[in-house]
């Protein structure tokens, strides 16, 4: 297993920046997923790492080689794709032994490893069969043990899971990350489901528009998101983003909305509102950091129940607060209905502060 | 693992639709077609085994009364000069119909792979020049192409036929096998990439099995398209022992007799390979035109 290092990485289709100045380290033995909505670039990245499509501008390091011009097949990585690729007119033996053939292993030596990679992975009742007679779970692990039997430097992945359905997917999950703790294997995931990149990897890179938004352990990113989009797109529900704007009065800083209510910040929080280039500010709060009140409570704002939606050991409850929706969990032994008035505590530790102008986070500074 | 398994049986199941009208009538259709292209053959195949005599009677004789492989044996004597005449028109036809399909295969399948993978300059042009051949009747290209083989020297040689075959079965077996690569997920090529392959190693051995009925379709097209030919064989062709098949039957219309039984002898005697190659690739030519490439 080695290290993958990418360099101001940077790709275009003509005028358009599909990947734009990217640079990560994935050490050694880690985990690191790309997340993203489609089209954010992150499965062009993995491409540019496999070698696929060739880089525009940047370096790309995989142990302490530069593999800019590397064709694929030098590069010693092995992918697993979305819809597997698996070779349709090859056995499932045949699929596992192609990388060994190609790098021109004796037989004896082939037929033993890819019995060994079946047996890690439970497939070895399958060797005989071709792809089309596998399910979808089957094939899957078909695809993983392709990759696994030649013991690459990196493992690629581009978001092998989405084909499965919602079960299996959450047991693909935990035996990838039990995989992942066994091999001490890199490993670059690409997925546009946060909830994977999240609960498997060690890192996540969260990318938009072709740009590296943040790069971070999935709890720093969670608790501390850089910017608006991370903050909105990491966390499910997604964390419920006011605007509005700060006020000062009497040595008290307030945030106040349109429709007239306002929240006295605490002196820390005080002083990332000060930070703002202008006075427009966006207050985020995950679901979990806000307090419901079904009476009259100091400090706490009222708003107005919208929908109630029980999960079963979570109840989550849109609130209006003026015309902003918030979204508050819940424990389900509360009583509650549509259009019940209620008041709304925010947790001053934990909310979060967007610059009105810039989306980015704010931070707080002395004066 | 074993819930997915489960999920897929019934999907498969489903897909056999029950037998309804629409699927009868269907069928009575097939059989209608059936008639207009047996009828013809088997009246030629009967014919052919009956006397000159036999042959011209009328009412026609439906069936022949005493039916005689005279013909046959005549046909595929060497030492007889009717027979002589056909075997070596029967081998310039193979000839020039084999050369033609190996040319066409061997051109066709990087081209069309090209075609489907590949994103270059005047791609576009060149693909729909590919095809604009097909626009006009392959009469019209006569009298210039003529004029070019005897520039070129080529009149009266097999070349001058296998060249002309080739300028109109190319753009369609091009065209015929770029749909196939185009049906096949560049993943599949990727993945080869990655596993250890060059990129034409990756061609050689993913994506080349995959497109084996592809390949067979266009070679069977190549091959018929240039075993039945005519007008440029005659057209091209002077000499007696360069003749091919269509061209040589002409042999029994004498000037005031046509030799009914021995015609029909040879026509079904040249349908032979035809059929045969259909009957032995028929199951990769039928894959062809119903599954595209991979099933997914």
């Amino acid at each position: 297993m080695a290290r993958v290092v990418l360099e101001n990485v940077v790709k275009t289709y003509g005028s358009f920046r599909a990947v734009n100045d990217v640079s990560l380290t994935v050490e050694d033995g880690e985990f690191v997923a790309l997340v993203g909505p489609s089209g954010c670039g992150k499965t062009t990245t993995l491409n540019l790492i496999a070698g696929l499509i060739p880089i525009t501008d940047g370096d790309i390091h995989i142990g302490d080689r530069l593999v800019n011009d590397l064709d694929p097949k030098d590069r010693d990585v092995a992918m697993v794709f979305q819809n597997y690729a698996l070779y349709p007119n090859k056995s499932v033996f045949k699929n596992l032994a192609f990388p060994l053939q190609m790098r021109k292993l004796p037989k004896s030596e082939i037929a033993n490893k890819v019995h060994e990679a079946a047996r890690v992975l439970d497939i070895e009742h399958l060797l005989q069969r071709k792809p089309r007679e596998l399910s979808g779970g089957q094939q899957q692990r078909v695809a993983l043990g392709r990759a696994l039997v030649r013991d690459p430097r990196a493992f690629l992945m581009d978001e092998p899971l989405s084909n499965l359905d919602a079960k299996l997917r959450v047991q693909m999950r935990t035996e990838l990350k039990r995989f992942h703790q066994d091999l001490g294997a890199t490993i670059v995931y690409v997925t546009h489901d946060q909830l994977e990149a999240v609960t498997m990897a060690d890192k996540m890179a969260v990318m938009s528009g072709g740009d590296l938004q943040q790069y971070d352990t999935p709890k720093n990113v969670f608790d501390h998101p850089v910017n608006m989009f991370v903050a909105s797109f990491v966390g499910s529900p997604a964390m419920s983003l006011i605007p509005v704007t700060v006020e000062e009065s009497g040595g008290t800083v307030s945030l106040k909305s349109e429709e007239g209510w306002s929240l006295p910040l605490s002196p820390a929080n005080a002083r990332k509102a000060q930070s703002a280039t202008s006075r427009k500010v966006v207050l985020g709060a995950r679901h979990s950091t806000i307090i419901l009140h079904t009476e009259a409570t100091k400090g706490a704002i009222p708003g107005k129940v919208y929908t109630v939606e029980p999960t079963g050991d979570i109840t989550f409850v849109q609130v209006f607060l003026g015309e902003s929706i918030l979204i508050v969990s819940l424990d389900p032994s509360v009583d509650i209905e549509p259009d019940q008035q209620v008041w709304l505590e925010f947790d001053q530790d934990k909310m979060h502060l967007f610059d009105g102008e810039t989306e980015m986070a704010l931070k707080a500074v002395n004066k | 693992m074993t819930d997915a398994t489960l999920t897929s049986r019934p999907a498969r199941r489903a897909a056999r639709k029950p037998i309804d009208g629409w699927r009868w009538a269907g069928r009575f259709f097939l059989l209608f077609m059936l008639i207009f292209t047996v009828l013809p053959m088997a009246w030629m195949f009967l014919t052919s085994l009956k006397s000159g005599f036999a042959a011209m009677q009328f009412p026609p004789q439906w069936w022949p009364a005493e039916p005689t492989l005279y013909n046959y044996a005549k046909l595929l004597d060497p030492q007889n000069s009717v027979g002589q005449d056909f075997l070596r028109y029967f081998w310039n036809s193979m000839f020039v119909s084999l050369t033609t399909t190996i040319l066409a295969v061997v051109v066709a399948v990087p081209a069309a792979y090209a075609f489907s993978r590949f994103r270059f300059p005047g791609r576009n042009f060149l693909f729909f020049s590919v095809l604009f051949r097909n626009m006009f009747p392959a009469v019209i290209f006569l009298v210039p192409l003529f004029i070019l083989m005897r520039w070129l020297g080529l009149v009266n040689t097999h070349g001058s036929l296998v060249l002309t075959y080739l300028t109109f079965g190319l753009p369609l077996a091009i065209w015929l096998l770029k749909g196939f690569y185009d049906n096949i997920p560049i993943q599949l090529e990727q993945a080869a990439r990655i596993d250890g392959a060059t990129r034409f190693q990756a061609f050689l051995f993913v994506i080349m099995p995959l497109s084996t009925p592809g390949i067979i379709a266009t070679a069977i097209y190549s091959f018929i398209g240039a075993w039945n030919e005519y007008i440029y064989a005659y057209t091209f062709l002077n000499r007696n022992d360069q003749l091919t098949l269509p061209v040589g039957l002409q042999r029994f219309f004498a000037e005031n007799t046509t030799d009914w039984p021995g015609l029909m002898a040879a026509s079904f005697l040249m349908s032979v390979p035809v059929v045969v190659l259909f009957l032995v690739l028929q199951r990769y030519f039928v894959r062809a035109l119903t599954e595209g490439a991979v099933k997914h």
